[in-house]
């Protein structure tokens, strides 16, 4: 993958070229093209299409490549939205086999699509201005990449695998991003699941960021286990036999948003040490020993 | 099995030692002539049903079960899991049958109280075609609802007073008052929203979600559906398993309905002088010989029977401990009510719910029917709301205060709107209401929707929406976006289709409802 302070700088070499060889006029406003449909296709195209992949023969990293077209001919007929090969593939449905971009990658929004549609029929100039366009969109900013929350587990499925089946518990991913982490389910056999597993879990414990240990035998000893668990963002403990004084052990846990303490015998003293972790949002304490139900305390209607 | 028109074939039953004739059985027909027709028959199975052991194979990769000898034949590979990460781990969809009128319940129309008998303007009904069973009145009175509405919570949400409990927790709810339909009868109608089509055979919302994301409780169904005692006993609507089905899924994705008794799974127990070693020797050679005739065959629906057989021998022990109440708190039944305790009723069924949401099932549909009034609306419209307010109001209660809202999402709602117009006789304290397609109300609560907002609006009389409609497809959409499941990708081929629970016609998520 590319960085974007490389697609940056990529692109200023456009903006450099285009201001060197175009007009005046360009000079003082940005072209459509390099405004508007350069990025659109970096931003989706040019990680299998640029210098780097080239797939089908398709470059589409500057205005030369796009209209050199693919090996099965051009994809852009100026004039020609309907006709023009890069519209088609990116308007079909996306369960279609020849959409674009391919292998699930997001799909262009309504307004990407418009601003390639009014470039093509606008004639597919890489020399008229922004002013020239009054009705096309303007790009949203890309989507933030989402913050990893763990190191992705794709090197260790094997070793993940086989851990679930040793201690009878499953580690399921978030998501199919890897950096999403895994969750900790014990509902199939909560009572397999104690303390001696979460120590036998050290292996794999930095991906899982969701551990699910309500109705298991966990205890304090567990708790400590559980505190070198350094991505960890919520626990369930529902129901299970851990107390205040276990809750120390999880104060290294800086990730930790949520912990669910519902029917233990946590006490006031437990939510104390809680209020210590710094990425804490709530702490659920319904049937606990400590006088309020929830941490922070719900504000009265 | 009803989704494979082609199971009866005869051609494999008979030398399986089956009851049906075969080949062999027919008389004057040279040897030569069956052997010819019996391998065209089995290259026949082997196309029509090879596809379909694909699709099993790629349906156990998945599923993501870990149970022993599940689908042990399938090579695992891939991941299972959501597109992209979930705000939802399970649902409880509280299904409303029969349709409650949103004018008693949550699209308050206050204009309506100076418009008692008149008639419904022509142009608001815009020449739309109406049931039989009001197209031949000769006059459409405005009708009133003879239920009050005030405000509550901070999201202000306008709230009934037939529903005192729900109003409590009106900052939890996500009220939506523009769903529309193009039903006009009950059963093509709750058919549509459990399974995003018209037509029966389609698989059911929870089925969609056993496929897409596996089980998280390997001991319990992953889709659990419950029908409750009626209140009342007029215009019942018919409840049936085409509503939880698997559809062309494989089976195993339908639901488990739990019944309305003291005994929820008939025969879950061992009969006496037969014990639980017994019980799983029996089950391990009759999956033995499934499998053999798996390897044979390749119908996927082979596999699936095995799941159930194993699935039935875990819910022998997750069952009786689902449904042992007793280490319940006295807490609950203070909140559930005293109805909570008779097995079947919708309070009943309330807690049940939380318990399997507690336990992983992923989705708990609990159906609550009979509130379609054509006539007697306000009796039996405040009968209904009584049965549904405080085990609603106790279920949403009881999953906040167990940290479960956050990742639970609940709907309330049924499967079209009523006629602003009354059917039948009007006066001030009776009156009836229509089917009306046109649009209608749910609320949704925790699960990653916003709490304590509405969305969308209805013209003065409820009859059109007048902004953000939303359809059925998109409420499905939005749903599984909860989930973590992108409605273009989660699809299965079937008859030269993509299959989705969306369908083909435009549908989109309800960003502006998501938290």
């Amino acid at each position: 993958m590319r960085s974007s302070l490389e697609l940056k700088e990529r692109r200023t070499w456009r903006w450099l070229l285009c201001l060197a060889g175009g007009s005046v006029a360009a000079a003082a406003e940005p072209t459509f093209y390099a405004a508007r449909v350069a990025p659109v296709l970096d931003r989706h195209c040019v990680v299998c299409h640029g210098p780097e992949k080239k797939k089908a023969g398709l470059r589409l990293d500057s205005f030369d490549h796009l209209m050199a077209g693919a090996e099965s001919g051009s994809i852009v007929k100026p004039g020609d939205v309907k006709g023009s090969e890069l519209h088609r593939r990116i308007t079909l449905p996306a369960t279609d086999e020849e959409v674009m971009p391919s292998d699930g990658k997001p799909s262009l929004s309504a307004d990407e699509i418009k601003i390639i549609a009014l470039w093509i029929e606008a004639g597919a100039s890489p020399t008229k201005s922004l002013a020239d366009f009054p009705t096309a969109p303007a790009l949203r900013p890309a989507r933030v990449a989402p913050v990893p929350l763990a190191p992705s587990w794709r090197e260790k499925a094997a070793e993940i695998a086989a851990l679930e089946k040793k201690f009878g518990v499953k580690l399921v991913p978030r998501s199919q991003v890897p950096t999403d982490g895994l969750v900790l389910r014990s509902a199939s056999a909560p009572q397999r699941c104690n303390d001696q597993v979460l120590a036998g879990l050290a292996p794999v414990a930095r991906f899982i960021v969701d551990a699910e240990l309500a109705r298991t035998p966990v205890t304090d000893a567990g708790l400590k286990a559980l505190g070198s668990w350094e991505n960890l963002r919520a626990i369930d403990l529902t129901r299970t036999k851990v107390t205040s004084a276990g809750l120390a052990a999880l104060s290294g846990l800086k990730h930790l948003e949520v912990i669910n303490l519902t029917d233990t015998a946590v006490d006031d003293a437990g939510v104390t040490t809680l209020r210590a972790l710094p990425g804490l949002k709530r702490a659920w304490l319904f049937g606990s020993k400590a006088t309020v139900t929830q941490y922070p305390v719900a504000t009265a209607p | 099995m009803s989704a494979h028109p082609d199971f009866h074939d005869h051609s494999l039953c008979s030398d399986h030692g089956g009851e049906h004739p075969s080949v062999w059985d027919l008389p004057q027909v040279p040897l030569g002539l069956k052997r010819e027709w019996l391998a065209l028959e089995t290259r026949r199975h082997f196309l029509g049903r090879g596809v379909k052991a694909l699709g099993a194979a790629g349906l156990a990769t998945l599923l993501g079960r870990t149970a022993p000898n599940l689908l042990a034949n399938v090579a695992a590979a891939g991941t299972p899991g959501p597109n992209f990460a979930p705000k939802a781990k399970r649902a409880i969809y509280l299904f409303m049958a029969g349709s409650p009128s949103q004018f008693e319940t949550w699209d308050y129309k206050p204009g309506l109280a100076k418009m008692f008998d008149q008639d419904l303007p022509e142009s608001v009904r815009g020449g739309q075609v109406l049931t039989g069973m009001t197209a031949s009145q000769a006059r459409f009175p405005i009708a009133p609802s003879r239920y009050a509405f005030a405000q509550h919570g901070k999201a202000g949400h306008w709230v009934s007073e037939l529903f005192p409990h729900t109003a409590k927790i009106a900052d939890e709810l996500c009220v939506l008052k523009s769903l529309h339909t193009e039903a006009i009868n009950h059963e093509p109608a709750i058919l549509q929203l459990t399974t995003g089509n018209m037509f029966a055979g389609r698989p059911s919302i929870g089925a969609w979600l056993s496929y897409g994301l596996g089980a998280a409780n390997d001991e319990l169904p992953t889709f659990v559906v419950m029908t409750s005692k009626m209140p009342v006993r007029t215009n019942v609507q018919a409840l049936s398993n085409r509503l939880w089905s698997s559809g062309f899924l494989s089976p195993e994705h339908a639901a488990v309905a739990l019944r309305a008794g003291n005994d929820p799974v008939l025969y879950i127990n061992n009969p006496a002088g037969v014990d639980g070693d017994l019980r799983q020797a029996m089950i391990a050679g009759v999956n033995d010989l499934n499998r053999q005739l798996f390897e044979r065959v390749g119908d996927p629906e082979i596999n699936a029977r095995i799941a159930q057989y194993e699935m039935a021998f875990r819910m022998q022990t997750s069952v009786p401990e689902l449904t042992d109440f007793s280490s319940e708190p006295a807490s609950t039944w203070e909140l559930y009510g005293p109805k909570a305790k008779e097995p079947g009723t919708y309070a009943y069924n309330c807690l049940m719910a939380r318990r399997l949401a507690e336990r992983g099932v992923r989705f708990t549909q609990v159906f609550l029917r009979t509130w379609d009034q054509h006539s007697n609306l306000p009796t039996n419209i405040k009968v209904m709301a009584e049965e549904s307010d405080r085990a609603t109001y106790a279920l949403v209660t009881d999953l906040k205060q167990r940290g479960l809202l956050d990742d639970t999402l609940v709907i309330w709602g049924g499967e079209f709107g009523r006629t602003v117009y009354s059917q039948g006789v009007l006066r001030p304290d009776n009156y009836g209401r229509d089917h009306h397609p046109r649009c209608f109300s749910m609320w949704l609560a925790g699960g990653g929707v916003k709490p304590g907002v509405s969305y969308g609006e209805t013209d003065d009389f409820s009859y059109n929406i007048v902004k953000d409609p939303v359809h059925i497809r998109d409420l499905h959409a939005t749903l599984l976006h909860l989930f973590g499941l992108d409605h273009n990708k989660l699809s299965f081929k079937f008859q030269g289709l993509d299959q989705r629970l969306t369908g083909v016609l435009p549908s989109r998520v309800i960003d502006a409802i998501l938290a």
